[in-house]
């Protein structure tokens, strides 16, 4: 390839990235081989890591990942961590012993009492496993035994977009690769018309915050494994269909010719991104083709319609992009990530609530149902949840019809299925007021750990060298969940 | 002992090692030059030979003091440090007077006639290989040099195999062996470092300087195991720094022992309490196969593809990622509509090109490829086959049969193929098949629900 010999012939190009980005192979299989030579990347001017000689190693679990993102923070009261307590106690005060010096948003930190709130919505036990899952969610009550409910998740962060940037990049300021690039650059892509990371987006009616594309951004990693965002309607990505008068000839001429000037430049100043740009020419060429035909529900048929219910054919709405996010799947995109906006109930918690429980219940466990049914639940990790959780105690007037509450670090719940974890069971625990954790705590790099191991890379070898300081997912933390893996 | 030992004692004594070696070198250089001088008729070397002995024999008697300072340490087994030591003193000595004899200072009438410089050479020789050897001994463990030896080489206490997961006994068949692979170069019974052996029951059961290496049913009281858990950066950590650390699942085995074994030297994993977690650690140590299922299947080991054919293969289309590094286990994907009823011939050379790698491919995916039943008999020659993806293909029942000798597919993704119930038997074939999708065939829920009480037959998984 032509390509190539430009890279031999500037000293410039020989870089890591390069050497990797040039592999048909991800490098997910280099990290995971350092485990088993220790002395693979010790040859180098400097060792990536050292890491000690492993007992033998099997084949990952999950190729690839569909995150259910559920922007806003949704209660962990109302949906999946059952509070009797906060019954019995209703408008009590937050004992200062369980808040226990928790900093509080500017939204309440002003108010006097802090009375606890139970949940507006009912709870019950579900599947042969007992998992407790509140009414807003029946659809997902029903697969309780293919999940994972998680009720032990703490983050660092207290508002949304340091709170979503920290789950997303595994850092809080913005800047970092996103989770989705680095399954990316970690395994490669499936399909050379697609882009390996694709992103959805859908927004219910409650109150939403916004969404950025630095959520999606490679950062440091090569463009190439951006997030694209696929948006609903005519253009699913903007600017990809030929203007009218254009033909699809007259565009292959005009990428050779812009190619090759490229191509000249590129041998002059030996910028990688050069390379990437052309390579991202080619790629959304390529997508005129392949997007328009995967994101073509008009094929599915009346029972697939039905399972993820009648939204599914409304383009843009979360249920739609559920059937979407499948269809990805089964043309190779490794990491596909929705955001369901709309979860930030401060005020009419109930209501909106209700609402929003109801633009995702269903498409959600479809998506379960779906994959499982096509053999790949298996090998695709599902992940359901939000940025953090909510208080237990009462925003605003105090209504047991009409509350709201504020955001939480110290413990939410999230769920997830497929992939190499274990279904059917329901891990850590909050204290009987639902504020502290008091059994297994899931930090965020944990998650981060756990989801890079089931896809078969160690979050603690897949580095990326930058400005000098080495970089992972997981920063200097981070330990694999192993109690909720099959 | 050591502390009565000044620091810089045990420091100069750290050279001995360096030193040691000039006297070997001298020394047989001098015996060389001897016998070419005598081959040769040529008596010009022996001024050289002269100046060896002397610098031999200075240069031994400095080992020799720095030697006993390195000893003070008293990292070393007693019995075969004195053997050492002697021979170390015979040799200087010896190699004073071959020097004496041969530079004419000392004469001996009565050995007048007898080659005397040549007897003496000769013993120099001997004494500082044999002073060598137990000092080599002494550093790397008496069964060093002969280990890998094509004589005699005597197998260590050799277990029997097992085929059951609870008859291992715990320290012979898990602890001893992780020991052995990480600790025993430096704790044994000829180098005991911090006064620590670790090469049997006796020796562990003493401990070292610091104390007990294991305490019975308390893992952080036991010197070892405190050590092997430090940050690694901490001066105490064990091993020490250069040296392969434990892994986190050698390191649970070994708490498993102390806190569950209680650190019996005879315990079976059938007396004690089995987490799921040990059981799976110690399965993949044995070797056996994995009771708990937890680590998945157990991988083939294969040679390693040559890059010209998987440039080849992907040049066909496919998608090609390696599982494991270097393990030479490959995915390998055709993208789904890659072919098609207008291309549907190319499928049979593209499969073709993947038999120089048959043995490396453990998950297959050919989903909406135009799959045929002949296309099947190639892909019956992958006999390493973990994961098959065949679904919404025009395969039927015929094609199964060609695949029943892939023993290792566990999982067989066949939804919206021509399928029927008539595989079922082709299922139960296949041992390692644990699930079959069979959404969207000819096959019924009634079918399946019957084949569901048979014995050793794979999950059948129908549509929602």
């Amino acid at each position: 390839m032509e390509e190539d010999k430009t890279n031999s012939e500037n000293p410039l190009k020989v870089n890591r990235r390069h050497f990797f980005s040039q592999l048909s192979v991800g490098i997910g299989s280099l990290a995971l081989g350092s485990l088993l030579i220790p002395d693979l990347f010790k040859g180098g001017p400097k060792p990536l890591a050292s890491q000690p000689l492993g007992i033998p190693h099997f084949a990952p679990k999950a190729k690839r990942v569909i995150y259910l993102f559920q922007s806003g923070a949704p209660s962990q009261l109302e949906s999946f961590d059952y509070k009797p307590t906060l019954t019995k106690r209703m408008g009590e005060d937050l004992p200062e012993s369980i808040r226990n010096g928790q900093r509080l948003t500017g939204m309440t930190a002003g108010q006097d009492k802090f009375p606890l709130m139970p949940s507006a919505a009912k709870f019950a036990q579900h599947g042969k496993s007992g998992a407790w899952v509140s009414e807003f969610f029946p659809h997902i009550a029903k697969i309780s035994d293919e999940i994972c409910i998680v009720r032990s998740m703490h983050t660092e962060a207290i508002n949304h977009d340091p709170a979503i940037t920290f789950f997303q990049t595994g850092s809080q300021q913005s800047g970092r690769p996103s989770m989705g690039s680095w399954m990316s650059y970690g395994l490669g892509s499936e399909n050379q018309n697609l882009p390996s990371f694709v992103v959805l987006t859908s927004r219910g009616k409650g109150n939403s915050q916004g969404l950025y594309s630095k959520l999606w951004s490679s950062g440091f990693l090569d463009s190439k494994h951006q997030g694209v965002l696929l948006r609903s309607g005519k253009d699913p990505v903007l600017y990809l269909n030929d203007p009218d008068g254009i033909s699809r000839s007259d565009k292959r001429h005009l990428l050779d010719h812009v190619s090759s000037l490229n191509k000249i430049h590129h041998v002059e100043t030996g910028d990688d991104e050069i390379e990437s740009r052309i390579a991202q020419y080619e790629m959304a060429y390529r997508m005129q083709m392949s997007v328009p035909d995967v994101m073509d529900i008009k094929k599915e048929p009346e029972s697939i319609i039905k399972l993820y219910g009648e939204d599914s054919q409304v383009p843009g709405t979360y249920a739609a992009n559920c059937l979407q996010a499948r269809r990805l799947a089964e043309n190779g995109v490794r990491f596909i990530q929705l955001y369901h906006q709309g979860w930030d109930q401060h005020g009419n918690l109930p209501n909106e609530m209700a609402g929003q429980a109801k633009d995702v219940d269903q498409a959600s466990a479809a998506l379960i149902l779906d994959l499982k049914q096509r053999g790949m639940l298996e090998d695709t990790l599902v992940i359901w949840g939000g940025e953090f959780g909510r208080t237990n105690y009462c925003q605003g007037n105090f209504d047991p019809k009409n509350y709201g509450r504020d955001h939480h670090p110290r413990a939410f719940s999230i769920w997830m299925a497929g992939g190499g974890i274990k279904p059917g069971i329901t891990y850590g625990e909050t204290d009987e007021f639902g504020y502290n954790i008091v059994k297994n705590p899931v930090h965020i790099n944990d998650f981060h750990a756990t989801i890079m191991n089931n896809l078969g890379l160690d979050h603690e070898q897949l580095i990326y060298k930058y400005q000098g300081r080495r970089f992972r997912l997981t920063d200097v933390a981070g330990n694999v969940v192993k109690d909720i893996l099959t | 002992m050591e502390s009565s030992v000044p620091d810089f004692i045990l420091f100069l004594g750290r050279f001995h090692p360096l030193v040691v070696h000039l006297p070997i070198g001298f020394l047989i250089f001098a015996f060389m030059f001897e016998l070419y001088g005598r081959w040769k008729k040529d008596s010009s070397v022996s001024i050289g030979i002269e100046f060896a002995l002397l610098a031999g024999a200075l240069s031994a008697a400095v080992a020799c003091v720095l030697g006993y300072m390195l000893s003070l340490g008293g990292e070393y087994e007693k019995a075969m440090l004195d053997t050492h030591f002697w021979f170390g003193i015979a040799t200087t000595l010896v190699t004073f007077s071959a020097w004496s004899i041969r530079s004419g200072k000392l004469k001996i009438p009565k050995l007048r006639g007898l080659k005397s410089n040549m007897a003496g050479l000769t013993l120099v020789v001997v004494l500082v290989s044999i002073t060598g050897h137990y000092g080599g001994n002494l550093t790397h463990g008496s069964d060093y040099l002969v280990k890998y030896a094509p004589f005699g080489r005597k197998e260590k206490v050799v277990l029997p195999p097992i085929d059951k997961l609870e008859d291992a006994a715990v320290y012979d068949y898990l602890v001893n062996p992780i020991l052995d692979a990480k600790c025993t170069s430096c704790h044994n019974s000829s180098k005991k470092k911090g006064g620590l052996s670790l090469q049997d029951s006796m020796a562990i059961k003493k401990g070292g300087k610091n104390g007990e290496a294991f305490i019975a049913g308390n893992v952080a009281k036991s010197e070892m195991m405190r050590r092997v858990m430090l940050d690694p950066h901490h001066e105490d950590y064990m091993p020490p720094e250069g040296k392969t650390p434990l892994t986190d699942e050698e390191k649970s085995i070994l708490s498993f022992w102390i806190e569950k074994a209680n650190a019996d030297f005879k315990a079976k994993l059938a007396d004690v309490e089995t987490p799921e977690e040990i059981a799976s650690i110690a399965s993949n140590m044995l070797g056996l196969e994995d009771v708990t299922g937890k680590s998945g299947i157990p991988l083939p080991k294969v040679g390693l593809v040559n890059g010209e054919i998987l440039e080849d293969i992907v040049g066909a289309g496919f998608k090609v990622r390696e599982l494991i590094f270097e393990s030479g286990l490959y995915e390998v994907v055709l993208p789904p509509h890659y072919i098609d009823s207008k291309n549907g011939d190319d499928l049979d050379g593209k499969l073709e090109k993947l038999l120089p790698m048959k043995d490396n491919i453990i998950w297959l995916s050919l989903k909406d490829n135009d799959v045929q039943d002949r296309h099947l008999k190639t892909i019956g020659q992958f006999v390493n086959l973990q994961k098959v993806e065949l679904e919404k293909n025009p395969i039927t029942d015929l094609g199964i049969a060609e695949i029943t000798g892939i023993q290792s597919i566990t999982g067989l993704n066949l939804y919206q193929t021509k399928i029927t119930a008539s595989s079922f038997d082709n299922f139960i074939k296949m041992k390692g098949l644990e699930r079959v999708y069979a959404w969207g065939t000819a096959i019924t829920e009634d079918e399946v629900a019957r084949f569901a009480a048979k014995q050793n037959r794979p999950t059948i998984i129908m549509g929602m």
